[in-house]
């Protein structure tokens, strides 16, 4: 198993935002996390990226306990809702950062960095300033940025929230095709149900701080709580 | 046209001052109700290096105070405000950074005095120096606290999991995005401490002769020409800082 979350649980001040949550997440795999939000989807992808510090519970990468270990140590990538393109950048520096952050060589970089951009359709903005490119430009970039270093897990908290929905559907394409080309591991969360369906090749349905992990698709459908039988009565009845 | 008229209008209006003060500078045996002085002469900016005058020392001790205060103050500014600013306690630091503004710096300085004294600081480059991060300090956190917000934070730990340590999300994403910012907070507390009068004559006694308080004394002395000259040193490092700021810190804003 790449990634394992025994039960998580989180308190802010009295509110209780996670309770039990625990997940597995093997080699290759994305897994769709559905819920409402303050439903403690956020928080529980930072507790595993390390931003926030969980009350009890572990997190296991590979097998080793990672619970202690700051963000920087364990390569594993958070993204969040908005590209977060820094400013003072431009898309190619952009996508380079995690990688001469390491040190890289000059060269490497040149060459990792422009594959990145080229698979991302992106050749020809490497030298653009983030204010200069679209919305779902900025998030390919984002997205270039967090694949190029490579990380053995990718967090995505609702990236596609702030995109509208032509640009939304065409991104959620995108990453469905470069998570099958780079073999990405990854938890999508979202709130949209049918993105949650689309994005995952498993779904988890997060519930006031309870996250239930359903064994397949059909599963989740087949369950009253995850709302899918009664949109599926909605679409049927009109 | 009339717009560029008025554009030169206001340039003029704001020169007028400093081109008052070049003149008096320059000039000897003003009598009213003569327009301009008698005498042309540069003996008073001859007369600026001169040992007796003092007024080159009295330069480079406040470019020295005001640098030496700026940069470091800046810097922590720029730090600590980022802890208060994700603090829980964050109103209760920020209205403790207020605090020495509800006095007067010379009453302020009138407060610290009997400590400076004891300390033996008074009178002393030190003292002046410690006494003015008792204004400039709160100054540069209160300044910053605004830049901190959930925007920063997200940067700063997006850069950490793409395996940035903190020193280098510092380096490479919060100071870089700071810079205008920075620059122009460097720019405020050099000149809050520059322009320094109350706080600088109490603890420093006198003894500590900086460009501001030489002002002072060429006024109380009626020496028009030297208190002019005094002047017009008195405002060309800011004018240069404030040329550095728009050169640096406005064009790059406004390129974006």
């Amino acid at each position: 198993m790449l990634l394992q979350a025994i039960d998580i649980a989180k308190h802010f001040g009295r509110e209780e935002i996670l309770r039990s949550a625990s997940l597995e997440l093997p080699q290759g795999e994305m897994l769709s996390i559905l819920g409402r939000s303050g439903s403690g989807k956020t928080t529980l992808l930072k507790i595993l990226a390390g931003l926030e510090s969980a009350d009890s519970g572990r997190v296991f990468l590979e097998g080793r306990d990672i619970s202690g270990q700051p963000p920087h140590r364990r390569n594993i990538v958070y993204l969040y809702q908005e590209p977060l393109l820094f400013p003072h950048l431009n898309a190619f520096e952009n996508v380079a950062f995690g990688l001469r952050l390491r040190r890289l060589p000059e060269g490497e970089i040149f060459q990792k960095v422009n594959r990145l951009l080229e698979s991302l359709g992106l050749p020809e903005h490497a030298a653009k300033m983030p204010h200069q490119l679209s919305g779902g430009q900025r998030q390919r970039v984002a997205f270039g940025r967090a694949l190029a270093v490579q990380p053995k897990v990718l967090l995505l908290d609702e990236p596609f929230g702030a995109l509208d929905t032509e640009t939304r559907a065409s991104m959620q394409q995108l990453l469905k095709q470069i998570a099958g080309s780079f073999h990405i591991t990854g938890l999508f969360v979202t709130h949209d149900l049918k993105e949650a369906i689309l994005m995952g090749s498993r779904i988890g349905l997060m519930q006031e701080g309870r996250l239930k992990v359903y064994e397949d698709k059909q599963a989740f459908i087949a369950d009253a709580a995850t709302g899918v039988r009664q949109e599926i009565d909605f679409w049927s009845g009109l | 046209m009339a717009k560029r008229l008025l554009k030169y209008a206001f340039i003029a209006l704001l020169l007028v001052p400093f081109g008052f003060l070049l003149m008096l500078s320059l000039g000897r045996g003003w009598a009213y109700p003569e327009v301009f002085p008698r005498q042309w002469t540069l003996e008073n900016w001859h007369f600026v290096w001169g040992a007796q005058a003092g007024l080159g020392r009295s330069t480079l001790l406040s470019l020295a105070i005001s640098l030496g205060i700026a940069a470091p103050v800046t810097l922590a500014g720029f730090w600590v405000s980022k802890h208060i600013a994700y603090s829980r306690r964050r109103r209760f630091w920020l209205v403790l950074a207020y605090l020495p503004y509800v006095l007067a710096p010379a009453v302020l300085a009138a407060c610290l005095q009997a400590f400076f004294f004891r300390a033996e600081l008074s009178g002393k480059v030190w003292g002046v120096v410690l006494a003015q991060l008792f204004i400039t300090f709160p100054y540069g956190v209160i300044f910053f606290s605004g830049f901190w917000n959930e925007q920063m934070r997200a940067m700063e730990q997006l850069a950490a999991t793409l395996g940035g340590r903190p020193r280098q999300a510092y380096a490479r994403v919060l100071i870089p995005v700071g810079r205008g910012a920075l620059m122009t907070c460097f720019f405020q507390i050099f000149l809050i401490s520059w322009f320094e009068y109350g706080l600088t004559m109490l603890i420093g006694v006198g003894k500590v002769q900086t460009l501001t308080l030489k002002v002072f004394q060429y006024v109380g002395e009626a020496n028009i020409f030297f208190a002019a000259l005094t002047g017009c040193l008195l405002v060309l490092p800011p004018l240069v800082l404030l040329w550095l700021n728009k050169r640096y810190v406005f064009a790059r804003a406004g390129a974006r």
